[in-house]
C-alpha cells in the first residue's frame, strides 16, 4: 500500500508543474493588459506615462523570462504573490472566498449523496418498475437542467410568489446560521440536484452490474439474507464509479460554479475565477489555477486511494 | 473668469431640467444598501483609480476641496466649496484663494488643515516619482499650490482657463492626511482615512463595504442616515432581483430602459426614477492609417450616412443612449445649439440629402460600391454593441457592407490603443468624471498630444485651435473657438464621429430620499443629504 501511495504522489509533481507552466504562457498570449483594463477601461483619460509607471510597478515591464523565474520561485515557496489588480495578497483574495464555496461544495455533495445513493439503488433493485422510471425521469430530469437556469428559477419564484430573495451577503454558518442557509442553501439546492441526477445514474447502473456477479448468485444461493447481501457485498463494489463521480464534482464544486455564483451573486471561488480573467489578472489567474489543479489532483488522489482500499486487488496489482 | 462661470452657469440653469423632487424634511436614521454594479475596485486610492467602483462606495468617507453643488448637480457649471467655505480668483484668473472650513477633522479625530489639502493636490498635480496620478494630465494650467496659512490654499496657474474649476470639482480629489502621506504614499491603496459623512467600518473584497455616521462631520445635523452597505453585484440579474426584492434600493449609476420598466412592474407604488443626459459618449473612430479611411471625403461619408435625429428616438427604447450632440457635453453651454450642430456633417435634418453627398463623397474617392470593411466595437451589450449594429445598418444603406467584429474588453483595448492598421474603424468611448468640456475634447487632438486619440492622425490646425481654447477666458470667444473646432474636428475633416450621447436612467425604491441625479454617474455620490423615508 505505501509503495502505491508513494507512487500516486510522485505522479502528482510532474502534473502540477505542467500546470504551471501550461496557464503561465498561456496568459501572457492572451492580448490585452491589465494596466489598461484598470486605468482606461471606463474611457477616462489616461497619461501615457501614468501608464507605463503602473506596468513598472507591477513587474510587467521585466523581460518573459525573468517573470517566469519569480513565478516558478515563488511556487516553490509556496508565495503566490500579490493580485495585481487589488495589491492584495493572492492568498487573501482566495482566502476571503474560499468558505463560501467550500460549504457550498459540501452542502451540494451531501444533497447529492443522499439523493442519489437511495434513489439509485432503489431503482436497480426495482428495475423497470414504476419506482425505476420514477428515478430515473428525476436524474435525466437533472441532468436536463443546467443548477443555473435551475437558480434563476429558483429565485424568481421568491420573487414573484414571495416578493423575497436571499440574503445578498455571505455569513459565515458559526456567526448565523438562520442567515447562512437562507442564502446558501438554493444554490446547494441548485447544483446539488444535478450532481446527485450524475450520482443517481451511476449507482443505479453500477448496482445492476454487481447484483449480477457471480457472488451475488452465490450469497443468494447460501440463503443470505437481501439486506446483507445489498449493503455487505453489493453496495461496498457498486460505490467504485459512484466515489469517482463524486470526487470529481466535489473538486469541480470549487472552482467551477461560475455560472451560479453569478446567478446568486455569491462572493465564491467561481466569481473570483472569472473576474481575474477578465482584468488580466496575472498573478490571481495562476493562483486559482495552481488551486483548482491541485485540488483536481488531490481529489483524485483520495478517490484513488479510496479505490485502494475498498478494492485490495487495485493495491496489489 | 468669474463673469464668464457665472454666465455659464445661467445658461446652463435655463437648460436644464430640474431632477429634484419637491423638498421635504429630513428624516435622521436608517441604512440605505445600494448596488455597486461591479465586481470590486482596484485600489483604495482614488487619485490613482479611474472607476466609478470605487467613487460609489468611498466617496462618503472623504471629501473634496470643491465639488459639484450637490443641491444642483444637473447643472454642469455649479460648483461649491466642500472643504473649502469659499474661494476668490485674482483679476488676471491666474490665482486662485480658497478659504477652507475650520471644524473639518479627520475621523481619527485629527483636524484637517491646508497642507493636508496641499498634500492631497500636490499628490494628484505634481506627483513624485513612481506614484501614480491618472488626472495628473488635467493640470497643465497649475503652476504652484501653497498653504500660506493652516486655513487658506492657494493656487497659482501658469495661465487662466475655463478648464480650471471643473477640473479642481473632479470627484477623485479626495483631500487625504498630510502626515500618512509624508510616511506611506501607498497608504491610501489599502486603507481608508478622510473626512467625510461616513466614516469606513468594512470591506469585504467581491462582497460589500459598510460605512457609518460621522458624528464630527463637518456639516451639523448630516448625514441623515445612521449608515450605509455598498453591495458588489456585477451581473444585471442579481442587481434587478434585489432592487425588486428590496434587498437594495438602487443602483446609482443606471439602467437600460427595459430593465428600468422591470423594476418599476416589481416595486409597484414604491418606485421612482430619475434620468439625466449623461456625459458618455461612443465615437467611431476610423483608423488614418487604413486607406481609405485616411481620405477625409471617406470619413464625411461615414458620418453623413447615420439618421442621428431619428436613431435617437428608436435607440432611447431599448439601450442607454438619447441625446444628439456634437464634441460637447450637449446640455453645457459650451455646446453646439440644434441649429449649430444641422451645420455640421451628420447632423442634417434631410437624411436623404445627407446619404445622397455620402454616396457622391465615396464615389469621388474612388470607393465601389458594396466596399467591404470591420467595425471594431467591445463585447459589451450597453450600448456598444447595440450601437454598432445601428451603425452598421446606417452604413448599409450608403452602400458600404461592414462586418461587426467584436473582442471582449482587454483584447479590445489592446487593438484599439495599438499604434497601426489593428482596425478598420472601431467604436471608442468618451466618459469623464466631470462635465469639463475643455477636458473633455482633448480627445479629438493630435495623437501625439492626446493619449486616447486612437484614429492614428495627427492635425496641427486643431491642435492650434484648443491651444487658444485652453487659454480662452471670454465666453463668448470661447464658444465660437469651440464651434471652430468642433467643425474642423467633426465635419471639415471628420476625424470621429460621434454617435449619440448617453441618457441616465435610475430607477430605485421610493424610500429613498436626497439624492439627485447628476450628468456624471461619479457625481453627487458623499451620501451626505441622503435620507430614507421611513427610516427602516
Amino acid at each position: 500500500m505505501l509503495h502505491y501511495l508513494l507512487k500516486r504522489i510522485l505522479l502528482m509533481i510532474p502534473t502540477i508543474l505542467g500546470v504551471a507552466v501550461v496557464i503561465f504562457v498561456l496568459m501572457r498570449m492572451l492580448p490585452g493588459d491589465i494596466v489598461e483594463m484598470r486605468l482606461a477601461g471606463e474611457g477616462s483619460y489616461v497619461q501615457q506615462e501614468t501608464i507605463d509607471n503602473e506596468r513598472a510597478k507591477l513587474g510587467l515591464d521585466k523581460p518573459m523570462l525573468q517573470q517566469f523565474t519569480d513565478y516558478m520561485w515563488g511556487l516553490a515557496h509556496l508565495d503566490f504573490g500579490y493580485s495585481m489588480w487589488t495589491g492584495r495578497p493572492v492568498t487573501y483574495e482566495i482566502g476571503v472566498r474560499f468558505g463560501l464555496s467550500l460549504q457550498i461544495a459540501i452542502m451540494s455533495t451531501i444533497i447529492a449523496v443522499l439523493l442519489a445513493i437511495p434513489l439509485g439503488t432503489l431503482a436497480a433493485l426495482k428495475q423497470d418498475t414504476w419506482v425505476d422510471y420514477g428515478v430515473r425521469i428525476f436524474s435525466i430530469a437533472g441532468l436536463a437542467t443546467p443548477s443555473f437556469w435551475l437558480g434563476i428559477m429558483i429565485i424568481l419564484a421568491f420573487l414573484v410568489v414571495f416578493h423575497w430573495t436571499p440574503p445578498m451577503v455571505y455569513t459565515p454558518i458559526w456567526k448565523d446560521p438562520w442567515a447562512n442557509l437562507s442564502q446558501l442553501i438554493w444554490p446547494a439546492l441548485a447544483t446539488g440536484y444535478r450532481y446527485s441526477a450524475v450520482a443517481t445514474r451511476m449507482t443505479r447502473s453500477a448496482v445492476l452490474e454487481v447484483l449480477r456477479e457471480d457472488y451475488i448468485r452465490t450469497a443468494r444461493a447460501k440463503g443470505l439474507w437481501q439486506q446483507l447481501i445489498l449493503r455487505r457485498h453489493a453496495l461496498k463494489n457498486a460505490m467504485l464509479p459512484v466515489i469517482t463521480v463524486v470526487g470529481l464534482e466535489f473538486a469541480f464544486l470549487l472552482g467551477g460554479l461560475v455560472v451560479t455564483e453569478q446567478v446568486f451573486n455569491l462572493n465564491g471561488i467561481g466569481k473570483l475565477f472569472v473576474d481575474a480573467v477578465t482584468q488580466y489578472d496575472y498573478t490571481l489567474v495562476q493562483a486559482l489555477v495552481m488551486i483548482v489543479a491541485t485540488v483536481f489532483i488531490v481529489s483524485n488522489f483520495v478517490v484513488d486511494v479510496l479505490y485502494a482500499w475498498l478494492d485490495p486487488r487495485i493495491r496489489y496489482r | 473668469m468669474r463673469q464668464l462661470a457665472r454666465a455659464l452657469a445661467f445658461a446652463a440653469g435655463a437648460l436644464l431640467v430640474p431632477a429634484a423632487s419637491v423638498a421635504e424634511t429630513p428624516v435622521r436614521g436608517g441604512e440605505l444598501t445600494f448596488v455597486v454594479p461591479a465586481s470590486g475596485f482596484p485600489s483604495m486610492d482614488a487619485h490613482r483609480e479611474t472607476t466609478f467602483a470605487l467613487i460609489h462606495p468611498l466617496r462618503p468617507f472623504y471629501s473634496l476641496l470643491i465639488m459639484a453643488n450637490p443641491d444642483n448637480p444637473a447643472d454642469p457649471t455649479d460648483f461649491v466649496g466642500d472643504v473649502a467655505s469659499s474661494w476668490t480668483e485674482s483679476s488676471d484668473g491666474k490665482t486662485y484663494t480658497f478659504k477652507l472650513r475650520h471644524n473639518v477633522k479627520f475621523h481619527d479625530g485629527s483636524q484637517m488643515t491646508s497642507r493636508d489639502v496641499k498634500a492631497s493636490l500636490d499628490k494628484i498635480i505634481f506627483p513624485p516619482a513612481g506614484v501614480p496620478s491618472s488626472r495628473k494630465g488635467m493640470y497643465s494650467m497649475v503652476d504652484s499650490i501653497s498653504a500660506p496659512d493652516p486655513y487658506t490654499v492657494v493656487m497659482r496657474l501658469k495661465f487662466g482657463s475655463a478648464a480650471f474649476i471643473p477640473a479642481l470639482a473632479n470627484p477623485y480629489n479626495w483631500i487625504y492626511k498630510a502626515d500618512i502621506l509624508a510616511k506611506d504614499m501607498d497608504w491610501y491603496t489599502k486603507n481608508v482615512m478622510g473626512t467625510g459623512a461616513f466614516k469606513f467600518k468594512e470591506y469585504v473584497p467581491g462582497s460589500h463595504v459598510l460605512g457609518v455616521r460621522n458624528p464630527d462631520y463637518f456639516i451639523k445635523g448630516k448625514p441623515y442616515l445612521d449608515g450605509y452597505r455598498a453591495l458588489f453585484i456585477k451581473d444585471q440579474a442579481p442587481e434587478v432581483a434585489a432592487i425588486r426584492g428590496e434587498r437594495a434600493m438602487i443602483n446609482f449609476r443606471a439602467f437600460p430602459p427595459k430593465t428600468a420598466e422591470d423594476i418599476k412592474r416589481g416595486l409597484g407604488d414604491k418606485y421612482a426614477e430619475q434620468q439625466s443626459p449623461w456625459n458618455c459618449v461612443l465615437i467611431a473612430t476610423p483608423n488614418h492609417l487604413v486607406k481609405p479611411f485616411d481620405d477625409a471625403r471617406v470619413r464625411r461619408a461615414l458620418s453623413l450616412a447615420p439618421d442621428r435625429w431619428q436613431g435617437s428616438k428608436a435607440l432611447s427604447e431599448i439601450a442607454i443612449v438619447k441625446t444628439v450632440g456634437g464634441v460637447v457635453f450637449p446640455q453645457h453651454p459650451l455646446a453646439a445649439s440644434k441649429d449649430e450642430l444641422q451645420h455640421l456633417a451628420g447632423y442634417w435634418p434631410d437624411i436623404e440629402k445627407s446619404r445622397a453627398e455620402a454616396r457622391r463623397l465615396l464615389k469621388e474617392a474612388g470607393v465601389p460600391e458594396g466596399f467591404k470593411f470591420k467595425l471594431h466595437n467591445r463585447g459589451v451589450e450597453q450600448p456598444y454593441k447595440i450601437v454598432g449594429i445601428w451603425l452598421i445598418d446606417q452604413w448599409r444603406q450608403i452602400g458600404l457592407d461592414v462586418e461587426h467584429w467584436v473582442e471582449p474588453t482587454a483584447p479590445f483595448y489592446a487593438t484599439l490603443r495599438g499604434k497601426g492598421k489593428e482596425f478598420d474603424v472601431s467604436l471608442d468611448f468618451n466618459c469623464q468624471a466631470v462635465v469639463n468640456p475643455i477636458v473633455d475634447v482633448t480627445k479629438f487632438l493630435s495623437n501625439d498630444r492626446a493619449g486616447n486619440q486612437y484614429g492614428r492622425y495627427q492635425d496641427r490646425t486643431l491642435d492650434a485651435i484648443y491651444d487658444k481654447i485652453v487659454r480662452e477666458t471670454d465666453k463668448a470667444k470661447l464658444e465660437d473657438l469651440m464651434r471652430q473646432y468642433e467643425k474642423r474636428a467633426l465635419d471639415t475633416e471628420a476625424h470621429q464621429l460621434i454617435t449619440l450621447w448617453w441618457h441616465r436612467t435610475v430607477p430605485y425604491n421610493a424610500a429613498l430620499r436626497g439624492w439627485k441625479v447628476s450628468p456624471s454617474h461619479y457625481l453627487n455620490q458623499s451620501l451626505a443629504n441622503v435620507w430614507l423615508s421611513p427610516p427602516g
